[in-house]
C-alpha cells in the first residue's frame, strides 16, 4: 500500500534532511563501533522520517524527534536487527575507518573516558552524551528520551558522579582506568 | 572535579570528527535521492516515543547490573509517605531486616512528598527517590562507609562544605548551583548517605524540607513505603506472581528468591527474572556438554520464551533490564552464550 508524496512533502523532507544530516551522522558515528555502520543508522532514520513525516514535529523539535528515531534504530542495530540497508551504500563506503579516524591514534585519556562512559547505564550514558556531545539542554534531552526534564537532570547528576568515581577522582579503587589516566604519555611529555 | 571539568573531559573524548562531512564526496546527496525514491507506505503507527525509547535497550556494549536495573524513568505515581499509623510489623526476612537496620531510613515527614523509586536495603548501598510538588525531587543514595573519604574529597571540588545536620545526623551541604544542593551525611552504622536535589529548589526551600526529614525505625520505614513496594515479608508471594508464566530450570530453588530487601516491582522483577534466566543459560550449557538433546531443547524454548514473560514485558515500559535479559537469552540460544562475568555484570547473577 503506497501513496504518492506531494511536492510539499518532498520539499519539507529535503529541508529537514539538509538541516539535520550532519547532526544525525555525528549522532550515529558516536554510537556505533564501526563507522560504516553509521550509514545504516542514518539511512534507516531518515527513511523512517520520509515515511512518517506526518508525525515529525516542526521547528526546533525536528532534530530531537530524529534523535529519538535514531536511538530506536541503533537499539535494533545493536541487537543485529538492522539489515545491511539497500540504501546508503555510497555513504557507507565513505565512512571507512581511515576517513572517520584511527582509534589506534587516540590518546589514553580519551580511551579512559570512553571506557568509563561504557560502564554507565545506557540511559545515564545517553543523558550525558546528549548533553555534552549533542549539546542538548535537559528539556531537549527529555524529549529525545521520552522522560521528564527532571529525570534528565537527576540522571545527569548521577552520571557525572559515577563518571567521577570511575575516573578515579575520589580515590576509590579505579583499576586500570585510573592507571591509564595517571600514566605518563608522549602527548603529556 | 567540577561538572564543567568533567564535561570537558567527555567533550574531548567525543569520537566524532568535525571534518567527516568534508570527505563524503556527495554521498549524502545520493542517500537523499535514494530515500526519496522509496514509496511512502502507510504503516502501523509508530509506538509512542517514550515507549520506543524505553525499549531501546542495551545501546552500547557493557551492561552494569545496578545501573541497568536502576535505569528507568522515575515517573510512576506512588502512595504518599505516611510515617504514622503503621500496622503491626510483619515477619520480615531476618537477613533483610538486619541489613535495613543499618540503612539510613530517612523519610520526608511533610505532606506532598511521595516515594517514587526504591532500590536496595539488603546491602550497604541503595537509593530512595522522593517527588514533591512544583517539580521538585529529592534522591537519597547510601554507600559503604569506606567510600566516604573519596566521595567527600570529590565533593570539595563542587563547593565549600557547609556544616549541617539531618535529624541530628551530622553532614555537610554542597552547592552545585543556586537551585541544586546536596548533603553528605557522615558514616554511621557502616554507611554514609548523600541527599541530592532535583528540579527547581531554593536554599530556603531545601532547608525546610531537610528539617522535615526524620530517621525512623525499620518497621516504620517499611510501612511507609508505597503498597507496590515488595518488602521482605512479601517476597515469596511476589515471586510466585512473577513466576506464573515462567518455566523453571530443573533443580531451581524458588525458596532462594528472597532476601532482596525492599524493592519496587521493577527491581524485584529484575532480581527474580535475572536469576531464572541465568539458571536457564547454565542449564543450556550443561545440556549441550552432556549431549542431552531433550534438555537442550527445553532450555532453548525457555530462553526464547523469555520474550513473552509477562513481568519482563511489564517492566519493558519502564526501563532497560528486560532488554538485557533478552539479549543474553538470544545470544545463548544462538550459540554465543554470555560469559559468567557478563551475566554477573548484566543481570546481577551470582
Amino acid at each position: 500500500m503506497s501513496v504518492s508524496p506531494g511536492i510539499e512533502h518532498e520539499e519539507r523532507f529535503r529541508r529537514v534532511y539538509r538541516a539535520h544530516f550532519d547532526a544525525l551522522l555525528a549522532y550515529a558515528l558516536r554510537r556505533v563501533e564501526q563507522p560504516p555502520d553509521a550509514a545504516d543508522v542514518v539511512a534507516e532514520t531518515f527513511l523512517v522520517a520520509w515515511r512518517r513525516a506526518g508525525e515529525m514535529p516542526g521547528d526546533d523539535e525536528t532534530r530531537l524527534w530524529l534523535y529519538g528515531v535514531a536511538r530506536r534504530v541503533l537499539a535494533n542495530h545493536h541487537r543485529g536487527g538492522v539489515r545491511r540497508a539497500r540504501l546508503g551504500d555510497r555513504l557507507r563506503q565513505r565512512l571507512t575507518p581511515a576517513v572517520a579516524g584511527d582509534p589506534g591514534a587516540e590518546v589514553p585519556e580519551r580511551l579512559a573516558v570512553r571506557a568509563a562512559l561504557a560502564r554507565l547505564g545506557p540511559v545515564d550514558r545517553e543523558v550525558l552524551t546528549l548533553t555534552v556531545w549533542e549539546g542538548l539542554q535537559p528539556r531537549e534531552a527529555a524529549i529525545v528520551l521520552g522522560v521528564s526534564p527532571e529525570t534528565v537532570r537527576t540522571r545527569l547528576s548521577r552520571a557525572r558522579a559515577r563518571m567521577r568515581d570511575l575516573l578515579g577522582h575520589d580515590r576509590r579503587a579505579a583499576g586500570h582506568v585510573l592507571d591509564v589516566l595517571t600514566a605518563s604519555t608522549p602527548e603529556e611529555a | 572535579m567540577s561538572d564543567e571539568q568533567l564535561d570537558r573531559l567527555v567533550r574531548d573524548a567525543d569520537p566524532y570528527r568535525r571534518d567527516t562531512t568534508d570527505h563524503l564526496d556527495g554521498a549524502e546527496h545520493a542517500l537523499l535521492e535514494e530515500i526519496m525514491s522509496e514509496p511512502v507506505r502507510k504503516t502501523p503507527r509508530w509506538r509512542g516515543l517514550a515507549t520506543a525509547v524505553a525499549a531501546a535497550a542495551a545501546v552500547t556494549g557493557v551492561l552494569v547490573a545496578s545501573a541497568v536495573i536502576r535505569d528507568r524513568p522515575e515517573s510512576r505515581q506512588a502512595a504518599p509517605v505516611v510515617t504514622q499509623q503503621a500496622p503491626a510489623p510483619g515477619d520480615f526476612a531476618a537477613a533483610a531486616r538486619a541489613a535495613a537496620e543499618k540503612n539510613p531510613r530517612l523519610l520526608i515527614d511533610q505532606p506532598g512528598w511521595k516515594v517514587v523509586h526504591v532500590y536496595g536495603f539488603a546491602e550497604k548501598s541503595g537509593t530512595i527517590a522522593f517527588e514533591g510538588s512544583r517539580g521538585r525531587s529529592l534522591e537519597m543514595n547510601w554507600y559503604p562507609a569506606g567510600e566516604y573519604d573519596g566521595y567527600y574529597k570529590d565533593r570539595l571540588d563542587v563547593s565549600p562544605p557547609v556544616a549541617t545536620a539531618v535529624d541530628g545526623w551530622k553532614g555537610a551541604r554542597f552547592t552545585y548551583s543556586q537551585s541544586d544542593f546536596a548533603i553528605m551525611l557522615e558514616p554511621r552504622d557502616g554507611v554514609f548517605a548523600e541527599l541530592r536535589t532535583g528540579g527547581p529548589w531554593t536554599l530556603a526551600g531545601f532547608g525546610e524540607v531537610v528539617a522535615a526529614i526524620k530517621r525512623v525505625d525499620v518497621d516504620t520505614w517499611l510501612k511507609a513505603l508505597p503498597p507496590e513496594i515488595v518488602t521482605p515479608g512479601e517476597e515469596s508471594e511476589a515471586a510466585r506472581k512473577v513466576l506464573a508464566d515462567v518455566p523453571l530450570p530443573p533443580g531451581f530453588d524458588v525458596a532462594k528468591l528472597q532476601g532482596f530487601g525492599a524493592n519496587d516491582p521493577y527491581q524485584f522483577g529484575a532480581a527474580v527474572t535475572g536469576r531464572v534466566t541465568c539458571a536457564w543459560v547454565a542449564e543450556l550449557r550443561r545440556a549441550k556438554q552432556a549431549g542431552d538433546a531433550t534438555a537442550q531443547q527445553k532450555a532453548t524454548d525457555a530462553l526464547r520464551g523469555s520474550h513473552h514473560w509477562k513481568t519482563l514485558n511489564d517492566m519493558n515500559a519502564e526501563g532497560d533490564y528486560p532488554e538485557a535479559v533478552w539479549e543474553y537469552a538470544d545470544r545463548a540460544v544462538a550459540g554465543n552464550p554470555p560469559s559468567e562475568e557478563e551475566l554477573k555484570q548484566g543481570l546481577g547473577c551470582d
